[in-house]
């Protein structure tokens, strides 16, 4: 039963809120779109190979050397280096909140892990640079102690929460039918979660180590406190390096609009964000796939 | 049943990597009490940036006003778009082509780097449209980044209320718009306030988007929509970076943790008492 004007009235809302959320969603394309146009110069001129593959940024030099090279490979070693540190730490964890922790301390401990995603990243990476640098200093009588390792330490502090609560998450959603046949066969808590739950969960635990990839690669402010910002090609863990966020966040405000160092930086903004949207995308393809054709085993 | 020695390495494992994750935090937050408290006094919180070099003496105030008036403009620009978004996708869409398309843009906004969003407004505000380096281009760029969170919050509160609700009500003849104002919404308030104010405490603390659109080392923080402000993030970054005072560093560090945490607790209480709404 409805009365006249009601049906236009609920049409005229309706739409309203069918274009707001299609025009608001839209807004990432267009970001992506208008980096490209800034960018462009670059694609057309030094071509993605050459952007790419090339491992000097001189940016202001006649001519120009431009490649970026040297910030991918720091952005990959760093993010993954990072998963590196957190995977067993934030793995153990979700276990331990899922099937172990004493309820108690869980119920401290989920909280906590919470805040620890509140934290600033300016933050960690202050504290790591005033302290966790300072200490590699004075320990390893380093000149300077910042290093690819030392943004990998800090940021793995910043994802653990993120592999943590998505880990648990995926332990949880396992059939309890699962957990009691392994009950009855009388196998220990701890063959029961490593040999039956993990495996079963492992969709989701690898899906959350993931997302906490994509996250590590965009990090700019700790990375940028601790990296050690030089422009050479990293060869190991331990050298310093600059990955393309904090390229982008040090060297934007110099630059001319409409020079070719700025281009640049648009087109390292471009690659950043696709890497970082290729992983994401991909992990949901893979794990969709793999949800037809079973588990993970 | 026997204990193998594989049991008690892997229990081991799970118990350390649990308390380490505890230790760490409580170890972060008393650390930058013990360092910052000191420094922390009526003075520092209410007065602006004194002493050679700037920064080395005096307070914050301007810092605390500016972050404020980022996080206000953030919320004012993203909340009505964010809402409608969580309604279309909650109420509207709900399994429909156009609804899963959009959840998936939603979702890869939220995997967008802050920095990303940074270099885009900065590109179309800052240099495009002439805006300069102002509280406007920061507050359109926060408020990028919170708007995906805002949407999946919101949406997965609405999405959390008993279906029962919408069956009466439609059962009643109750037009879908009055019971998603007068009955779904109510019901949903308090998970969606939870969600902005995440949304706020992210905000708060996020420097890689402002530091290229926003924020200075000194300014008033008047209000004024086109002009540079100081914030607590970009602060604490440039008195540590330039080697201005690590003291101030530390108090800035600790009023800003402070910050951002209260924002957090409260949502986190909020969505708790949602969920015993929920539960009724």
């Amino acid at each position: 039963m409805t009365y006249p004007g009601t049906e236009l009235k609920e049409k005229i809302i309706s739409s309203i809120i069918i274009s707001a959320a299609t025009v608001s969603s839209l807004l990432l394309l267009a970001m992506l779109l208008f980096i490209l146009r800034e960018s462009w110069p670059i694609w057309s001129q030094i071509g993605v190979s050459g952007f790419l593959s090339g491992s000097s940024w001189r940016p202001l030099n006649t001519p120009p050397e431009i490649g970026i090279l040297s910030m991918i490979v720091s952005t990959v070693w760093v993010a993954g280096g990072a998963l590196l540190i957190a995977a067993p730490l934030g793995f153990g964890c979700a276990i331990f909140l899922a099937e172990f922790a004493p309820r108690p301390l869980a119920a401290v401990l989920r909280p906590v892990i919470n805040m620890l995603t509140g934290i600033p990243s300016v933050v960690y990476g202050f504290l790591g640079a005033a302290v966790l640098v300072k200490f590699f200093e004075v320990k390893f009588d380093l000149a300077s102690g910042e290093s690819l390792f030392a943004a990998s330490l800090v940021l793995a502090i910043m994802v653990i929460p993120f592999i943590v609560a998505n880990s648990e998450a995926a332990l949880r959603s396992v059939a309890a039918e699962y957990r009691h046949a392994g009950i009855a066969l009388g196998v220990s808590r701890q063959y029961l979660t490593l040999r039956i739950l993990v495996p079963l969960a492992g969709k989701g635990m690898l899906g959350a180590l993931v997302l906490a990839f994509g996250r590590a690669m965009g990090e700019t402010m700790a990375v940028l406190m601790l990296a050690g910002n030089t422009l050479r090609l990293p060869g190991s863990w331990f050298d310093k390096g600059e990955p393309l966020s904090a390229l982008i966040a040090l060297e934007l405000g110099s630059t001319t609009p409409g020079s070719l160092h700025y281009q640049a930086l648009f087109a390292a903004g471009l690659v950043l964000v696709l890497m970082v949207m290729a992983v994401n995308l991909g992990i949901n393809l893979l794990l969709n796939r793999l949800q037809k054709g079973g588990t993970l085993t | 049943m026997k204990k193998t020695i594989t049991d008690q390495l892997s229990l081991g494992w799970f118990w350390v990597s649990g308390l380490l994750i505890l230790v760490i935090l409580l170890a972060i937050i008393l650390y930058l009490i013990w360092r910052g408290g000191p420094f922390i006094s009526s003075q520092f919180i209410l007065d602006s940036p004194h002493g050679v070099p700037l920064g080395t003496e005096g307070g914050i105030f301007p810092a605390i006003k500016g972050t404020l008036w980022l996080i206000v403009l953030a919320l004012v620009i993203s909340i009505v778009p964010g809402l409608l978004t969580a309604m279309y996708l909650s109420e509207y869409g709900r399994s429909g082509r156009l609804a899963e398309i959009i959840n998936l843009l939603v979702q890869s906004m939220a995997g967008v780097p802050s920095i990303i969003i940074g270099l885009f407004v900065y590109a179309l505000g800052v240099v495009t449209l002439g805006w300069g380096i102002s509280l406007l281009a920061g507050g359109l760029a926060l408020a990028i980044m919170i708007f995906p969170v805002i949407v999946i919050s919101s949406r997965d509160a609405l999405l959390a209320v008993d279906k029962n609700y919408r069956l009466v009500a439609n059962s009643l003849g109750v037009s879908k718009s009055y019971t998603l104002y007068r009955v779904i919404l109510p019901r949903a308030a308090a998970g969606i306030t939870a969600g902005v104010l995440l949304s706020l405490g992210y905000a708060a603390g996020a420097t890689a988007p402002i530091m290229v659109t926003a924020a200075a080392f000194v300014a008033s923080s008047s209000g004024a929509l086109l002009e540079p402000v100081m914030a607590l993030p970009y602060h604490l970054y440039i008195l540590f970076n330039e080697h201005i005072s690590l003291n101030h560093a530390y108090a800035t560090a600790l009023v800003l943790v402070t910050l951002v945490l209260f924002l957090n607790i409260l949502a986190l209480s909020l969505s708790s008492w949602q969920e015993r709404i929920n539960k009724q």
